[in-house]
């Protein structure tokens, strides 16, 4: 790491629905931008450059850089694109933080969004996977008839997932009542966060088991939803934080990562099939990222997990595979109320992606509430109330083979 | 609806002419004499099914084909009730089951539609074994389905 980055600001453009079709898509960008910047004392003009992102295609269109710069104030300044599919948000965060720590700017605000009402997710889905999904013929899926790419076959994305959740249960001795709690617990927590998409106070076992199945073992209870929804985050250096005079309520970046990886590390429809649920690099970047972070033990260091989890049995593969919880044990941590946010490990304290997917915006999100956790800023009711020192935030994208972590502290690493 | 959402619908079709490669022709071909062909890793040792030309783990260039076992275990399944054909997807009347196969010799897992008298009698760990079309022509689909060993 070259300078210490701080995160200081982190606005939504308010509460994310289903849809928004009183606003256009740079009408839901600039809200999140103006609130971002309204809870800090800079001005527009101070900020020096912009990283944004969404998903490619699933709005129907591909280059946002093309007509929204104006509405988030990057006329006339620097402005990079980003789009990792899934990932996308952690990806823009990630470039705003090289912006910031490679010295060449000192104030750079991270964008991501999704307007899920504007295109058709899934014949997105089939602009993205069909190219790829064609050019894994050099790889031997079968794509031909009712086989299919799997995923394909078992129902887009939900198809795909099936084949990790089966094989995550299979693995952890579990069974699909697992994935219908902590499903459950997701938007329970979604209920005390306010800017959530699918609040479900007090939400049971019983309410999601009683969904029906879109591919076994998932059910539609255990998949997101498709949000619109925007985040804005203002990244700064150490110096410019000190200038501010704002280094109390910030969220320091002490390590972030990525990786991709390939079939043969765990994947089901990239490459060779193996293992969908091992999810190898997730585990190396994790590694990686806490050594940066100076984190000896992550159970003991980190207190508080943001993970993306698409469909619900990610919930409880995630922390294993970060390595804050042993393989195998999710399912135990959960029923003991481990996962709960007054428990030893709050897991998404915001409900998660299952509860709220804007998608472009969903891995930045899991940032923003990384930070908004460790600031002690987390509105209505979802703030961890013991004592953070560190959380660590993840997403993942591509054909759940890409990987991102980062970790957010209370105090930066000592150069 | 507010009156000022715009729908528009835009007929796309793609269409690909996808070269196989070297590897997977020879895998094609092999299926048409209904055999499963891998490709062995000289390094690693591990067995790639359907072949690829290169071992990732290892970097290195692999060519040495390998025959596999036709009856294996398996590994993972779902549920589907979509079907995709010519580009369509279309609800199918009753759910299939599509299945992650492990066949003796190989390292990786392939997929396969599995036939049982009844969903439930499908089970993660069950032996199966790979059903061939009567005629064979140099296809995907020579290799039928599988079903319970």
């Amino acid at each position: 790491m070259k300078r210490n980055v701080a995160i200081i600001s982190v606005g939504y453009n308010g509460r994310f629905v289903s849809k928004r079709p009183d606003i256009n898509i740079p009408e839901l960008i600039q809200p999140a931008v103006d609130t971002a910047i309204g809870k800090t004392k800079l001005k527009h003009d101070q900020i020096e450059a912009y990283v944004v992102g969404n998903m490619h295609t699933f709005e129907g269109i591909n280059q946002p850089h093309l007509w929204a710069s104006d509405h988030f104030g990057g006329s006339k300044k620097p402005v990079m694109r980003v789009a990792t599919g899934g990932s996308t948000g952690a990806s823009v965060y990630q470039a705003a933080y090289y912006h910031v720590a490679s010295g060449m700017y000192d104030v750079v605000m991270a964008i991501g969004w999704e307007k899920h009402d504007e295109g058709d997710a899934q014949v997105g889905l089939m602009g993205i996977l069909l190219p790829e999904a064609f050019s894994l013929f050099n790889f031997g899926p079968d794509m031909s008839e009712d086989r299919g790419v799997a995923g394909l076959g078992g129902g887009g994305s939900t198809g795909g997932a099936a084949f990790q959740a089966m094989s995550y249960l299979t693995k952890a001795h579990a069974g699909i009542e697992h994935i219908d709690r902590v499903a459950a617990m997701m938007r329970s927590n979604a209920a005390k966060n306010p800017y959530a998409h699918l609040q479900q106070p007090g939400c049971t076992e019983a309410d999601i088991a009683k969904t029906p199945i879109i591919s076994y073992p998932l059910r539609y209870g255990h998949t997101c939803p498709t949000s619109c929804g925007a985040i804005a985050m203002i990244l700064v250096s150490e110096e410019k934080a000190k200038k501010f005079g704002i280094t109390d309520r910030v969220a320091w970046v002490k390590g972030l990562g990525s990786g991709a990886s390939d079939a043969t590390t765990g994947n089901i429809i990239e490459g060779q099939i193996t293992d969908p649920a091992e999810q190898y690099m997730c585990k190396v970047v994790a590694k990686k990222v806490y050594s940066m972070a100076g984190i000896k033990d992550p159970r003991k260091d980190i207190q508080v997990a943001e993970v993306y989890s698409g469909f619900s049995h990610q919930d409880l593969m995630w922390p294993e595979r970060l390595g804050l919880v042993d393989e195998g044990k999710s399912p135990e941590m959960l029923d003991k109320g481990a996962f709960a946010i007054d428990g030893e490990l709050p897991l998404n304290p915001s409900g998660g992606v299952t509860s709220t997917n804007a998608i472009g915006a969903s891995a930045m999100v899991r940032v923003g509430e990384a930070a908004l956790q460790v600031m002690g800023l987390a509105e209505g009711g979802h703030q961890v109330q013991r004592k953070i020192e560190n959380v660590v935030a993840h997403g993942w994208g591509g054909l759940f083979q890409f990987v991102t972590v980062t970790v957010l502290g209370r105090t930066p690493v000592k150069k | 609806m507010p009156g000022n959402v715009v729908r528009a619908r835009v007929p796309i079709t793609f269409s690909y002419k996808n070269r196989v490669g070297h590897a997977l022709e020879q895998y094609i071909n092999g299926l048409k004499e209904k055999k499963i062909l891998g490709v062995k890793c000289p390094a690693c040792k591990k067995v790639y099914v359907p072949p690829r030309t290169v071992c990732g783990k290892c970097h290195k260039p692999i060519d040495q084909m390998v025959e596999i076992g036709q009856e294996g275990v398996l590994k993972n399944f779902t549920t589907a009730h979509v079907t995709i054909a010519n580009g369509e997807i279309t609800d199918v009347q009753q759910p299939y089951i599509i299945g992650l196969i492990k066949l003796p010799g190989a390292s990786s897992l392939i997929s396969g539609i599995i036939k049982t008298s009844s969903v439930p009698e499908v089970k993660t760990g069950m032996k199966v074994k790979a059903v061939w079309k009567e005629t064979t022509q140099g296809d995907y689909n020579d290799l039928a389905y599988f079903e319970p060993a």
